[in-house]
């Protein structure tokens, strides 16, 4: 295999290697948090802190972590940040703390996480796992922000709680429901393989 | 050194420094997190008992605590009463003011709730549901106006507006509320409330 430019390293996350569109992990956080966009935002910035610590961790100590016990301590490691983004929102943010509620705890097992430090923090440098902890989160919190734009516009008629439909429009109330979250990532995802098809049959 | 001592020498050690870490983020944000909590009800009583200057709590069981609003010079102006009841998915906790002689509702307000977006959590919005609670008599139980009707003049002094759609969360909140004004009468008349002052005459 190539060895990869910094520069790709970042944008692999962005687009091929997309945690959502392309390699469908985190569907959990992702599904439950849309339905607006400041939880979204909220949420990807909270996971791109576990996310990116945990990579500097993980890639610093791998060689001291014998591997029968890495899945092991990856876990305490991404759970210790998740816990301290838990309690920081809570103090400082507590409205934003209260919308996401339990997602926040369950960043421990969100698959991007534990994926990345599996497949790529233990095995490469700490330069290069911070690479690719914030191109990774670039893409997750990109995918969040199309699907809870979509979802807000179309289920409330509000973009980060600023109207933006005119009373005219009569909220979609299933789009910020979780069949909404369904329907609006099933579409997305359809999309995005269009896409992916048609640059592959282009070049 | 074996596989196996380094084993448990890696795991203790990455557990030891996590729980120390840990510990001191929860030591540092624990005032925060408290101070916020305390905020948000204190927020919430001057907001149902206009005109409070200092707080009292005078009564407390599970999911019901009653406060008293005091103005400045020391006199009672009324009561907050902060139940909390299971509405359509979870809890639903909120808080009312009621006058001195329980007869009228101020206002109510809604302090956390997991209700189903659009639907029940329509509980917290002004325009579909708080502003139908603002001054009603209490005298007697209040009730529901169903179905729905689009302005406040077409209810009379002791109905409340439902939410179309979330029949059962206005209901439980309609309940609770009904069930607490009854709970405040007894001990009120019971001279069980904890008011500084009053009961010692």
């Amino acid at each position: 295999m190539p060895v990869k430019t910094v520069g790709e390293e970042f944008t692999k996350g962005l687009w091929k290697e997309n945690p959502i569109f392309r390699q469908l992990l985190g569907l959990c956080p992702t599904l439950a948090v849309t339905n607006a966009v400041i939880n979204g935002i909220a949420m990807g910035l909270a996971t791109t802190f576990v996310l990116v610590l945990s990579s500097i961790v993980v890639s610093s100590i791998k060689k001291v972590i014998p591997p029968q016990v890495r899945i092991a301590s990856y876990i305490v490691i991404i759970a210790t940040f998740v816990t301290i983004a838990d309690r920081f929102l809570a103090a400082f943010f507590p409205p934003i703390s209260k919308n996401l509620g339990p997602y926040v705890p369950l960043i421990v097992v969100n698959c991007i996480i534990l994926g990345r430090q599996e497949a790529f923090s233990s095995k490469n440098t700490v330069g290069r796992s911070l690479v690719d902890a914030f191109g990774m989160s670039s893409g997750f919190i990109i995918a969040l922000l199309v699907l809870s734009t979509i979802r807000e516009i179309l289920g409330a008629g509000t973009f980060l709680g600023y109207q933006v439909l005119g009373s005219w429009f009569e909220p979609w109330i299933i789009m910020i429901l979780p069949p909404g979250a369904f329907i609006a990532l099933g579409i997305l995802l359809g999309l995005a393989n269009k896409i992916e098809q048609l640059s592959k049959s282009r070049s | 050194m074996s596989l196996f001592s380094r084993m448990i020498v890696v795991l203790t050690s990455v557990g030891i420094l996590s729980g120390g870490f840990l510990a001191s983020v929860g030591l540092l944000t624990k005032k925060r997190i408290a101070l916020n909590k305390q905020r948000e009800i204190e927020n919430a009583i001057f907001l149902v008992v206009p005109g409070t200057h200092s707080i009292q709590k005078l009564y407390e069981e599970k999911d019901l605590v009653l406060y008293g609003g005091i103005e400045e010079e020391g006199k009672i102006l009324g009561y907050a009463i902060q139940a909390s009841v299971v509405g359509f998915q979870d809890k639903i906790t909120f808080m009312f003011g009621t006058n001195i002689t329980i007869t009228k509702i101020n206002s109510l307000t809604i302090i956390e709730q997991k209700e189903t977006p659009g639907l029940g959590a329509k509980i917290t919005s002004h325009e579909f549901f708080l502003q139908y609670w603002k001054n009603k008599n209490c005298s007697g139980s209040l009730s529901l106006k169903r179905p729905a009707v689009s302005s406040a003049d077409e209810l009379s002094a002791s109905e409340v507006n439902t939410i179309t759609g979330a029949t059962i969360s206005s209901e439980a909140v309609l309940n609770s509320v009904n069930k607490s004004i009854e709970k405040l009468k007894t001990l009120k008349e019971g001279r069980k409330l904890n008011i500084k002052g009053e009961n010692a005459s």
